[in-house]
């Protein structure tokens, strides 16, 4: 006998997750919708919802009368198997229908690790999890977000790319589908049509032929399909779309709160991250804006907090103008608001107190590096003494707790760089007992997380060799063996993650197949810890043929043609080149607002390279 | 400040918010329909509210009761409007009042049981003498329960296809979860077939009673 879905409901743990109905979600009548788009996102529901990007493409979607959008989770190991065995495919949360009839299937992508998570749910959609074995009869599969500036290790898997910001061109593609089905839709000439579109990358158009050693020898397009393919950004972050409302989870969601956006990109260009070169330039929102649009959020959701969104909210060049506003009725309506990645420092004390920021957000630093010569190489402008002095202010304060974000494996990086992760976190620990006023009768506590370095696409180290998971290993011992006390507590994280990330993260399509043998071999959810299993990917990439050091351990010369290579965030190669000299010159590079370093992002006429 | 009790159902998809994530939700909707409850004080300010009894995740409630506490006066029915405005789907306010009874003067509650089967043991499971239920403690200890007293009072209403039970259980100090009513009609069942039936059952908290079995109010 099979049961129904509230049966299986019942099964579960919290079925919260799978039954939908929460406040401000939408359900449309099925016979006034044109389009039914599932946006799924491939984790657990507590994760997905916690994402920004979902949410704002939820509302937009919705938001059109023609358009019934519906979110669909990854499912965990108990629902998956009761839906296996009675035969229920992946449904989307508003309707509970399957979604192998919805329209469109779009994906975000946020992490490379998801990726056998994504063929899972097409899977279990009952859906080819090929693009080329799914005709005008399916759903197309489409995908946006970060990972998608390197797309090509599951390239065979999805019928579009969506590079960039989505707002206008996920509505301009939903306009071209629509005039299509008008006169009869055929799934190969509306994808001829599509690859027009600006930010819309079809991956089936190009063709890639490959050196004998490995490296890409060419990738030309099909037909009339642009050479390039440049990705979308958002000019007036004033008027772009924004919700009004957010869906409330009923149950504890990693982030459970209203969020304001305030800019988009970074100033900075830290050498190590992607997310500081393809979102750029940075653009900003007025506080006029974010203080509408956060009181609206807490007043349709009913939160009782609400934080402020962007690469790092200490750049926001009106905090001062804005975190007035916003108090004048956060503090009536008792909603606290929360700042993550924000430097005390330039605070007043008065409205720091009144910020509870110490309570709320904790003392956070992220040196990444150890030395001030490797951050120097990796263009981390912080130095000893600004996390020093702000530590010591905190412990007057009656702080005892510091944390501290840092990476092994950068390039260029020594020993003796690592060994400095730990002399910083001894000095903060001498710097609380030399403290007169720190807090009487409590130790300190520096809680040191370490992570692994991998090197991504469209930065400056997108040429580099990831270290080996041996000498990565190697470096977290040596990190053990200096530590002396217990007021420091050391975390760090698994290098084999980073390996399978540092092999996916550059890779190019002959990927695909390998994804798919992890996919067949059991790997659905390989970012969560317990479900990992690097062997199984290297036993599907022995069977290959492939080795996976020539992805992760290999160093790239500058003239060889990347996978990415066709895409186009707007930065140039020859400032990652430059960009590239400087971190082994130890030569620092000021940051968009200091100085224009010429990155090429100013060619979008947007933000702060207009000023 | 001013004491009121708020009676509402969850129903439908509702039935799955755990009683956490139901607190969640209530402060949430009290919070949205700007009703002037007062909040704690100290360190995590949060609006007052106070639940009668947990409900089961999966169960129905016709009758749920929540007091929460006005600084400002607030006719009763604005507060069944303004929660309703704002309520996810399932969550239902009916009235609003000021409370008579106490929280504690809760002792039983009365039961809607639904179980999709359609052998005919039932009507004879509710008339045995002898139908005992293992209840875990806290401590994590079987504690056998008498459930025949509970069931032989209970109504059998025949549904076409349906068996539907209704009962009375404690619901207050000492507690007897419905749940365990449907693992020992399983374990009667095996008794008398041979064979474990997983037994599906729709349950419903219909009222709270308090200890001579009037409404609680």
């Amino acid at each position: 006998m099979a049961y129904n879905l509230d049966e299986l409901f019942k099964m579960v743990q919290k079925p919260a997750r799978y039954t939908g109905g929460e406040l401000n979600s939408v359900v449309k009548n099925k016979e006034n919708v044109g389009v039914r788009f599932a946006f799924c996102f491939p984790d657990l529901y507590e994760v997905g919802m916690s994402h920004l990007g979902m949410k704002i493409l939820y509302s937009l979607l919705n938001k059109q009368p023609d358009v019934f959008c519906e979110r669909v989770f990854m499912p965990d190991t108990d629902m998956e198997e009761l839906m296996r065995q009675n035969g229920v495919r992946l449904f989307g949360l508003e309707s509970r229908d399957a979604i192998d009839t919805f329209d469109f299937i779009g994906f975000t992508l946020q992490y490379e690790l998801s990726y056998t998570a994504v063929l899972n749910m097409l899977d279990l959609a009952g859906l080819p999890i090929r693009a080329e074995d799914r005709d005008s009869t399916h759903p197309l599969v489409i995908a946006g977000g970060p990972c998608v500036c390197n797309p090509e290790p599951i390239a065979d898997f999805f019928d579009i790319f969506v590079l960039g910001e989505g707002e206008e061109v996920i509505l301009e593609l939903i306009r071209l589908y629509n005039s299509h089905r008008e006169k009869g839709y055929d799934k190969t000439a509306f994808l001829y049509q599509a690859a027009h579109i600006e930010g819309v990358y079809v991956p089936s158009l190009y063709h890639v032929e490959y050196n004998n050693d490995g490296t890409i020898a060419n990738i030309k397009p099909r037909g009339e399909a642009p050479a390039t393919i440049p990705k979308r950004i958002i000019g007036d972050l004033d008027t772009v779309y924004y919700p009004e409302s957010f869906v409330v989870p009923f149950i504890d969601v990693v982030h459970d709160r209203a969020m304001s956006e305030i800019f988009r990109g970074c100033i900075r260009g830290c050498r190590f991250c992607q997310a500081g070169f393809i979102y750029r330039p940075v653009r900003e929102k007025s506080p006029e804006v974010i203080n509408a649009q956060s009181r609206s959020l807490c007043e349709s959701t009913g939160y009782e907090e609400f934080s402020l969104s962007s690469l790092s909210t200490s750049d926001y060049t009106q905090l001062e103008s804005l975190l007035p506003m916003l108090l004048e009725w956060a503090q009536e309506q008792n909603t606290n608001i929360s700042l993550p990645s924000l430097r005390i420092d330039g605070f007043s004390e008065e409205l720091a107190a009144k910020l509870n920021v110490l309570r709320r957000s904790g003392l956070t630093f992220a040196p990444e590096a150890g030395s001030q010569r490797l951050r120097d190489s990796i263009n981390k402008n912080l130095t000893d003494n600004d996390i020093l002095e702000t530590a010591n202010k905190a412990f007057t304060a009656g702080w005892t707790a510091v944390k501290l974000y840092f990476m092994i494996g950068l390039p260029t990086e020594t020993f003796d760089d690592v060994a400095e992760i730990i002399s910083l976190s001894q000095k903060i620990v001498d710097c609380y007992y030399k403290n007169p006023n720190r807090q009487k009768g409590k130790g300190v506590n520096v809680s040191v997380s370490v992570s692994s370095f991998v090197p991504k696409p469209f930065t400056p180290f997108q040429w580099e060799p990831q270290d080996t998971m041996e000498m990565l290993e190697q470096k977290q011992k040596y990190l053990r063996s200096l530590l002396t006390t217990k007021k420091i507590s050391l975390h760090w994280h698994d290098a084999s993650t980073s390996f399978l990330e540092g092999i996916l993260a550059r890779g190019d399509r002959r990927l695909c197949d390998v994804v798919e043998q992890a996919f067949r071999r059991g790997c659905k959810r390989d970012s969560w810890s317990e479900h990992f299993n690097l062997q199984a990917w290297l036993d599907a990439m022995d069977d290959l043929g492939l080795d996976p050091s020539f992805y992760a351990n290999r160093r790239r010369s500058f003239d060889e043609i990347l996978p990415w290579d066709h895409l186009d965030y707007g930065i140039t190669k020859k400032f990652l080149i430059k960009e590239n000299e400087c971190a082994h010159n130890n030569v620092t590079t000021p940051n968009c607002r200091q100085a224009c370093s010429g990155c090429g992002a100013a060619r979008w006429k947007k933000g702060v390279c207009l000023s | 400040m001013k004491e009121i009790r708020i009676r509402f159902s969850k129903t439908g998809r509702a039935k799955f918010i755990s009683h956490l994530d139901l607190m969640r939700t209530m402060t949430r909707a009290v919070r949205r329909a700007a009703i002037p409850v007062w909040y704690t004080e100290g360190f995590n300010r949060h609006p007052y509210l106070k639940f009668a009894s947990p409900l089961s995740l999966g169960f129905e409630g016709l009758d749920e009761s929540m007091d929460v506490r006005l600084i400002k006066d607030m006719p009763a029915a604005d507060i069944v409007d303004r929660l309703n405005r704002v309520l996810p789907d399932g969550l239902r306010v009916h009235r609003a009042g000021e409370p008579v009874m106490k929280l504690s003067d809760i002792a039983f509650a009365r039961y809607r049981m639904n179980f999709k089967d359609n052998n005919n043991n039932l009507s004879k499971f509710v008339t045995e003498q002898n139908i005992i239920a293992k209840k875990r403690t806290k401590k994590g200890l079987v504690r056998d329960i008498e459930l025949s007293p509970f069931l032989n009072k209970a109504d059998l209403i025949k549904n076409r296809n349906d068996n539907e039970l209704c009962l009375i259980l404690p619901c207050g100090s000492e507690t007897i979860n419905p749940a365990l009513v449907v693992t020992a009609y399983e374990e009667y069942i095996e008794q008398c077939q041979g064979q474990h039936i997983k037994v599906l059952c729709d349950i419903a908290r219909l009222a709270l009673l308090n200890g001579d079995g009037h409404l609680f109010v």
